[in-house]
């Protein structure tokens, strides 16, 4: 079906998302709770667009395309929305994310600096004991990507979001850590993870030895 | 992505563990592999990996790796040079060759090496040394495959790809357990599953798998085909067959209709122990579906008839014509990352590329002229010829790579004899193991993250392999070392690189014809490749590649496995792989996975946990006819009554003393499946089970 971007014709599969249609366009709409290989989650709000006729942003990301739909990347509520999202995300981390993580590429994509508010930030917390998977709570902003990669790519269960408003966090098994859970150690909740709140023991140490954050 | 400043280098590459083919990316600091992830672009990935391939690489820079050639004396082996040892090598190979002849010198490829270096080790026996003993590691897993495969349908891979476990509506799981031995299938096999697949899992163990399936037959070991045959009595029965097709595109079929009459299900479930019920209703989820794979492991070749099944099992393939299109697959999966490669690559006593006879004059001729050299038209010895002939006197010198036979071969008190009967043995190898306790030369060689070529996984796709770190000390990779070998004898090997080995392949190959490393690129080719760099990733679309372009059926009745149990061994013991370890253990057990699963255990049902009063860890004795080990107990309701099951990946449990000299009929691949066993408390002052071996390094725990 034809939909259009920012004014230009794509041409799309049917069942194909408003942000499939913007990659089409060769438009780098942000995401951060995407991951193309899980189900459309919607939960970020980061992916917004304006789709002419809506009456506010949608998320790109959880609205299929129909035929003639008329989507711009460029609509400055959506991007101004999208930015504050960000920001508040940073708001909450007590150090900025390292410069190789999507949230750090986000930010700067979105033009994000030193966030704006100050308040609470959560404290440095770490699990490290497995062998590989490091989990540090204080990274975890909660968009579900690890929990989703381990049931709709694994497929072991390991990983559940628990908690509630600041206090949300991801846990293993029954929050016994990885060791004690369904894990499997197969590495894909490390590898989707935006932040590092999930990420590798040898990484975690390099990542100690130049003093993240500083 | 962007340049990841935590990292000097990345190299894509392809994983060194099992058959799956997974794309990785290794990233370095310095000459040393920090992280490994995976491609995103992978084609059997698809941006997923499992903990051997994307964690396990801390073995590569172990301290124990061996750096430097070793040469015996005295007893005792002592660090040489590269020119000592391959001097060594040329004057003792020299020797045995004019006093006893070529075929006094046998060798083993390693399934682990890439195509390069496998069709390189070949090269040196036929043409540098002048014997066509030749053999590889596949001889102990998927030769009955292979073997079955030419017979049925003429070419030996897969007949499809991974992408048709996801095309399936049904998927008949037979003798694997891939979510510990293959986990990146496995995990596409349970995503499909989850996704509306309808898995039959067909394991004397109920595999993690089974609990997403639509049916689960446990059969006896050793009873496949009966059970196989089962499936196509009822298909025949309820005319769930393709008679166009049978027709049109095979022979046989009568034969097969004629036999399978006397394997109804309630005969079937006399000999299987599959309800008879179950045996009707996985041949109809089967012969229903319009589109069903089949995918099975060891459990169907590791069998003294193992042929004969996965001949049966292509029966079932063509007798509804479940083949050679999308979603219909016959799948072996295959167990080291480049098992299908080496034998591909004529690492055969038997064969040169692509299964090409050495008795085909034609090919042989060629072979001749391109190498400038006079071959014999006789097969040389498969690898337990090899043992025994040692034993004999006739084998006199054997070099041995990336293999340890003394710890992953059956019987291996008798290959521990065969080995300590030659006069000179070279083994080439990352560490010190059981095998080179036996060596008079041990060479260093360089680990798949430190070499460059191809393998080809088990799809037959043939991937690009490149170094992301140098190899240890004065380590060399096999092609390398096989270059100097091969100049000590006398034959140079006319190549500078990899690329190069490969561009003779693909000359002297017509499967391989289109192959280049251009063309490989990122996502790899499935063999054959045409000229032009077509490849195929499904194949039989028209034709199968036997005489007539027609596919044979082969009927064949259920034969008893070579060991069943008795008054003396009442439980059937059964070996396999565990999801945290890759065979013998070499390179996982000096990882973190050590730490993630430390020591091994015996499961073990209720039922005969109670009979023969054992607890639940308690450490056991297991005697078999051939000797016996100590092992902990797991009671677990997973595993039929009257089997036990254990795996192979520490070398202190030596469970191959008890798998005797039982093996295929056609191929000689070993039957590790059906061990009778007995088993007993140990009763020790205060005895507890032996932890595991070796310990990893620990880490420091991180702050914020």
């Amino acid at each position: 079906m034809e939909v259009f971007v920012d004014g230009e014709s794509v041409e799309v599969e049917p069942g194909a998302t408003a942000l499939i249609a913007t990659r089409l366009a060769g438009r780098t709409v942000a995401t951060l709770c995407f991951d193309d290989r899980t189900a459309a989650f919607g939960a970020c709000r980061v992916c917004l667009v304006a789709i002419e006729g809506a009456k506010a942003p949608v998320a790109s990301c959880a609205t299929p395309c129909r035929e003639g739909m008329k989507i711009s990347t460029r609509d400055e509520r959506a991007n101004r929305i999208a930015a504050n999202v960000v920001e508040l995300v940073l708001s909450e981390l007590p150090s900025p994310p390292a410069p190789h993580t999507e949230l750090a590429q986000v930010a700067e994509q979105l033009g994000i600096g030193q966030p704006r508010w100050t308040g609470a930030t959560h404290p440095v917390d770490h699990d490290v004991s497995h062998p590989y998977l490091v989990l540090q709570r204080e990274l975890c902003i909660s968009c579900g990507r690890c929990v989703r990669v381990c049931d709709e790519v694994q497929g072991a269960f390991a990983l559940t979001a628990t908690g509630r408003g600041f206090n949300s966090t991801i846990a293993a098994g029954l929050n016994s850590g990885f060791a004690a859970s369904t894990c499997v150690s197969c590495g894909a909740c490390a590898d989707t993870c935006p932040t590092d709140a999930i990420t590798e023991s040898f990484l975690f140490d390099i990542a100690d030895q130049a003093g993240q954050g500083e | 992505m962007t340049a990841d400043q935590r990292f000097d280098a990345t190299a894509t590459t392809t994983c060194g563990y099992c058959g799956v083919g997974c794309k990785l990316e290794a990233h370095s600091r310095g000459a040393r592999i920090v992280s490994i992830s995976p491609a995103t672009d992978g084609p059997a990935n698809k941006g997923h990996a499992c903990l051997k391939g994307r964690f396990a690489h801390q073995f590569s820079h172990s301290r124990e790796r061996l750096t430097t050639p070793l040469i015996r004396e005295g007893g005792t082996l002592r660090s040489a040079t590269w020119e000592e040892a391959i001097g060594r090598i040329g004057a003792e190979f020299g020797r045995i060759r004019s006093d006893y002849g070529a075929d006094a010198i046998a060798g083993l490829a390693s399934a682990r090496a890439t195509n390069e270096e496998c069709y390189a080790m070949q090269r040196v026996f036929r043409a540098g040394i002048g014997t066509h003993n030749i053999d590889c590691c596949s001889r102990v897993c998927h030769t009955p495959t292979s073997f079955g495969f030419r017979k049925a349908l003429g070419l030996s891979g897969a007949t499809g790809s991974f992408n048709d476990i996801e095309a399936a509506e049904v998927l008949l799981i037979i003798g694997a357990n891939p979510t510990d031995a293959h986990p990146v299938v496995g995990a596409r096999m349970k995503q499909a599953a989850l996704n509306g697949t309808k898995l039959i899992t067909v394991d004397p163990r109920e595999i993690e798998l089974a609990d997403y399936g639509v049916l689960h037959c446990g059969p006896r070991p050793g009873t496949n085909v009966a059970f196989v045959n089962g499936l196509a009595h009822v298909m025949i029965r309820d005319r769930l067959t393709d008679l166009a097709f049978i027709a049109e595109r095979t022979e046989g079929f009568d034969a097969v209709a004629d036999l399978v009459a006397n394997y109804a299900p309630h005969e079937v479930e006399r000999i299987t122990g599959v309800p008879a019920a179950d045996i009707e209703r996985a041949a109809h989820l089967y012969g229903e579906a319009e589109r069903a794979s089949i995918a099975w492991g060891l459990g169907v070749t590791e069998h003294r008839h193992g042929s004969d099944t996965v001949r049966m099992i292509c029966n079932l393939a063509l007798m509804t014509g479940k083949i050679g299109r999308v979603g219909c697959a016959l799948l072996p999966l295959r167990g080291q990352n480049n098992v299908q490669g080496s034998s591909d690559m004529g690492a055969l006593p038997d064969t040169f590329t692509a299964y090409r006879s050495v008795g085909d004059e034609a090919t042989a001729q060629m072979f001749e002229e391109r190498w400038g050299v006079t071959m014999s038209r006789e097969r040389g010895l498969k690898m337990p010829e090899m043992l025994d002939a040692a034993i004999d006197g006739k084998v006199k010198a054997m070099w041995i790579c990336g293999y340890d036979i003394a710890h992953s071969d059956p019987n291996i008190a008798h290959v521990a004899n065969a080995l300590d009967s030659l006069d000179f043995l070279v083994v080439q190898e990352l560490f010190e193991n059981e095998t080179t306790k036996f060596a008079d030369v041990v060479l260093p060689a360089a680990a798949f993250l430190e070499k460059s070529g191809t393998f080809t996984n088990a799809e037959r796709r043939i991937q690009l392999v490149t170094a992301a770190a140098d190899p240890p000390g004065a380590a060399k990779t096999d092609l390398e070392i096989y270059q100097m070998v091969s100049s000590a004898m006398g034959h140079e090997l006319p190549w500078e690189t990899a690329e190069d080995v490969m561009k003779e392949v693909a000359e002297m190959t017509p499967e391989f014809a289109g192959v280049t490393y251009e063309r490989l690129g990122r996502s790899g080719l499935q063999w054959p490749v045409a000229p032009d760099g077509r490849d195929s990733p499904i194949l039989y679309t028209d034709h199968f590649e036997l005489p007539g372009g027609k596919a044979q059926f082969a009927a064949l009745p259920y034969k008893p496995p070579g060991d069943e149990a008795d008054a003396d061994f009442p439980l059937i013991l059964v070996t396999g792989r565990r999801l945290e370890h890759y065979n013998v253990g070499t390179m996982t057990r000096r990882t973190g996975n050590l730490e993630l699963l430390p020591s091994d255990w015996l499961e073990l049902h209720p039922d005969d946990a109670e009979a023969n009063g054992i607890a639940d860890g308690a450490l056991v004795e297991v005697r078999g006819r051939q000797g016996s080990i100590e092992i902990t107990a797991r009671i677990t309701d997973r595993i039929e009554p009257g089997h036990v099951f254990t795996g192979f990946h520490f070398p202190e449990v030596r469970v191959n003393l008890l798998v005797g000299p039982s093996a295929d009929l056609d191929t000689g691949c070993p039957e590790y499946k059906v061990i009778a066993v007995a088993v007993s408390s140990v009763v020790r002052g205060g005895a507890k089970a032996r932890p595991g071996r070796a310990t990893v390094a620990a880490r420091p725990t991180g702050s914020g």
